[in-house]
C-alpha cells in the first residue's frame, strides 16, 4: 500500500436527501489506521450509522470520497491510485471485491433465515472467493468453535437466541477473512443479558488486532476497547481522541452534554 | 332444462372427452412452463440496475458526469437529468410489457397470436400423441404463457420486494454480486411467500385454457360442443364440463397448499 498504515482515508464526505434540505452526512474527514479500533458515539440521527454504511456503500455518498487501501471506491469505474512502487497507476474499481475485505455486522442480524447457520457462513466464501466447499465448512466450524457455537452449526437462525444470531454474524463476516470490520450498533436489538456474550467476541477481536470501525451506544466497550473515540453529531464530526480524552475531558460543548445524559 | 336421462346419451363422445382432459392438462403445463420462464426474466428485467445513462457518466465522468453531479459535484436526487440517469431500458421494456398486457384481453390475444403471427410462421400440421394438433396447440400454449408471464412477473416482483432489505444488505458487505443475491438469497425466501399467489395463478392458467377452443384446439370445450351440435343437449355437457374443471383445479390448489405447508417447516422452532 501507497500510504501505509491507513487502511481507510474519508475526505469531506457528504450525504444528502432532498436536494440538500437533510445533510445526514456533512462533510466527514477522518482516518482508519490498521488496527485501530474506532468507535463512534453520538446522538440518534447524529449520521453514525450513514457514516459507516458509506464505508462499504450501502449509502450512496453525495460527495467526497473514501480510499479504502489507497484506492477510491466511490468512484464508479476507474480511478488512480499509487502502486507499490509510487507510481500512479489507473486502476479499476470493482465495489464487490471491496466490499469482501469489509466484514459488516448489523443491528437486526441479517442472518439468511432459509440456511443453516454453517450454510450462512459457507455462501459467500464458496460463492465469491471460490473456496472449496469443504474447506469453507472446516473454516466456518473452527470459527463457530470459538464464539462457543459449533453444536449449533446445523440450526437454522430462527432457533438461536438475539445473542447467538450476533455471534454468528460476526463469524460469518469473519468467514471472508476481511481487512476492517464494521459494527453498526450490533448490541442495540439484543436483551440486556445477551449484549455481554457480544461484546467478549468483539473484544476478543480487538485485541487479535483486527481494524474495527463501531457504532454503538455502549460507552463502556467505547471506553474499556477503543482507542479511539469519534463524536458525531448533526452530521459532523465534532471531536475525537483517545478515550480519556473523550470522556475525561471533553472539550466540545454537544459532547459535554452528549456524556452528561449517556453516563 | 337438466335432464338425468341426457347424460347417457353423452357417453358416445367419452373419447372426445378425454382428449380434451388431455389437450387442457398439457396445455396448462405448457403454459406454466413458458409462463414461468418467461416471468423470471421479466422480474429480473425490472429488478436490474442496468442504467446506460450513469454508465457514460461513470465511464466519461468529463463529458457526461451532468447525469449523475450537477456543477458543484454533488449527487444528483431529484429532477430531470437525475432521472434520465436512472432510466433503465430493461425495465422499461419489461414493465410496458407487463402493462400492455394485463389491459388486453386474452381473446384478442389469443386471436392477434393465432391470425397474425402464426399466419406468418407456417407450421407442421402433424397430431401431437396422434390426438393433439401441433399447429393450433402451439399458438393456444405460446399465447397463455405470454400472457400468465405478465400476471407472474407481478406476483415474482412483489414476492422479491417482500424480503427485508437487510437480506440484501447483509449479501451484499459479503461481496456477492447482485444476480447472485438473487439467486442464493432473495429467490428461495420470495419463492416461499408467493407460493399461494403462484397456486391462484396456476388454477387460473387451467381455467382459462378453455378460451383456447375459439381458435379450435380440441379441449375439453371442444368436446362439449360437439355434444351439443350433434344432440342439441347443452346443459349436461357443460356440467359434465365443470365437474372435470374442478377435479382439474382443487387437487392443483390443494398440491400446492401441501408443498407451502412443507416450505414452512423452516419457521418453526
Amino acid at each position: 500500500m501507497a500510504t501505509s498504515g491507513k487502511i481507510i482515508e474519508v475526505k469531506d464526505l457528504k450525504k444528502y436527501y432532498n436536494r440538500g434540505a437533510i445533510k445526514a452526512l456533512d462533510g466527514v474527514t477522518v482516518d482508519i489506521n490498521k488496527g485501530d479500533v474506532a468507535v463512534v458515539i453520538g446522538p440518534s440521527g447524529s449520521g453514525k450509522s450513514t457514516f459507516l454504511r458509506s464505508l462499504n456503500l450501502l449509502e450512496d455518498p453525495t460527495a467526497g470520497s473514501i480510499l479504502f487501501e489507497g484506492v477510491d471506491i466511490t468512484k464508479k469505474k476507474y480511478t488512480k491510485a499509487e502502486d507499490s512502487t509510487g507510481r500512479t497507476v489507473t486502476v479499476k474499481v470493482d465495489v464487490d471485491q471491496h466490499r469482501q475485505k469489509m466484514g459488516m455486522v448489523f443491528q437486526h442480524f441479517n442472518l439468511f433465515p432459509h440456511m443453516t447457520i454453517l450454510d450462512n457462513m459457507t455462501l459467500a466464501p464458496v460463492k465469491v472467493k471460490g473456496m472449496s466447499k469443504k474447506e469453507a465448512e472446516e473454516k466456518a466450524l473452527a470459527l463457530l468453535d470459538r464464539v462457543g457455537l459449533k453444536d449449533r452449526a446445523g440450526a437454522y437462525p430462527i432457533q438461536l437466541s438475539g445473542g447467538q444470531k450476533q455471534r454468528v454474524a460476526i463469524v460469518r463476516a469473519l468467514a471472508m477473512e476481511p481487512d476492517v470490520m464494521l459494527f453498526d450498533e450490533p448490541t442495540s436489538a439484543l436483551d440486556p443479558e445477551m449484549v455481554g456474550e457480544v461484546l467478549d467476541v468483539m473484544k476478543g477481536l480487538a485485541k487479535e488486532g483486527m481494524t474495527m470501525v463501531v457504532v454503538t451506544h455502549e460507552m463502556g466497550f467505547a471506553r474499556e476497547v477503543g482507542n479511539r473515540v469519534l463524536f458525531m453529531d448533526g452530521g459532523k464530526l465534532l471531536e475525537e481522541g483517545s478515550p480519556t480524552d473523550i470522556f475525561e475531558h471533553p472539550k466540545h460543548p454537544r459532547l459535554q452534554d452528549f456524556l452528561s445524559k449517556v453516563l | 332444462m337438466i335432464k338425468i336421462e341426457n347424460f347417457p346419451r353423452i357417453l358416445p363422445f367419452l373419447q372426445m372427452f378425454k382428449e380434451g382432459i388431455g389437450v387442457t392438462v398439457l396445455l396448462s403445463l405448457c403454459t406454466v412452463l413458458i409462463g414461468f420462464a418467461l416471468a423470471l426474466v421479466l422480474a429480473v428485467m425490472r429488478m436490474s440496475n442496468f442504467r446506460p445513462f450513469l454508465m457514460l457518466a461513470h465511464a466519461f465522468p468529463k463529458v457526461f458526469g451532468f447525469f449523475e453531479r450537477d456543477k458543484e459535484g454533488l449527487k444528483l436526487d431529484s429532477g430531470f437529468l437525475y432521472h434520465m440517469g436512472r432510466f433503465n431500458p430493461f425495465s422499461f421494456l419489461a414493465t410496458a410489457y407487463v402493462e400492455i398486457i394485463r389491459s388486453t384481453p386474452v381473446l384478442v390475444q389469443i386471436w392477434i397470436i393465432y391470425y397474425g403471427v402464426f399466419n406468418a410462421i407456417k407450421l407442421p400440421a402433424f397430431k401431437l400423441f396422434g390426438f393433439i394438433a401441433f399447429n393450433r396447440f402451439l399458438p393456444g400454449a405460446v399465447t397463455l404463457g405470454i400472457n400468465s408471464a405478465a400476471y407472474l412477473c407481478e406476483i415474482i416482483r412483489s414476492g422479491m420486494q417482500s424480503v427485508d432489505g437487510g437480506q440484501t444488505e447483509a449479501a451484499r458487505s459479503l461481496g456477492l454480486k447482485q444476480l447472485q443475491n438473487l439467486r442464493y438469497i432473495i429467490m428461495p425466501q420470495a419463492l416461499k411467500n408467493i407460493l399461494p399467489a403462484i397456486a391462484n395463478e396456476f388454477v387460473t392458467i387451467i381455467k382459462e385454457s378453455a378460451i383456447v377452443w375459439t381458435i379450435g384446439v380440441a379441449d375439453i370445450m371442444a368436446a362439449v360442443n360437439a355434444v351439443k351440435g350433434a344432440t342439441y343437449i347443452i346443459m349436461e355437457p357443460l356440467i359434465v364440463a365443470a365437474g372435470i374443471y374442478f377435479c382439474l383445479c382443487f387437487p392443483t390448489s390443494k398440491l400446492i397448499a401441501y408443498a407451502e405447508r412443507r416450505m414452512r417447516r423452516g419457521d418453526v422452532r
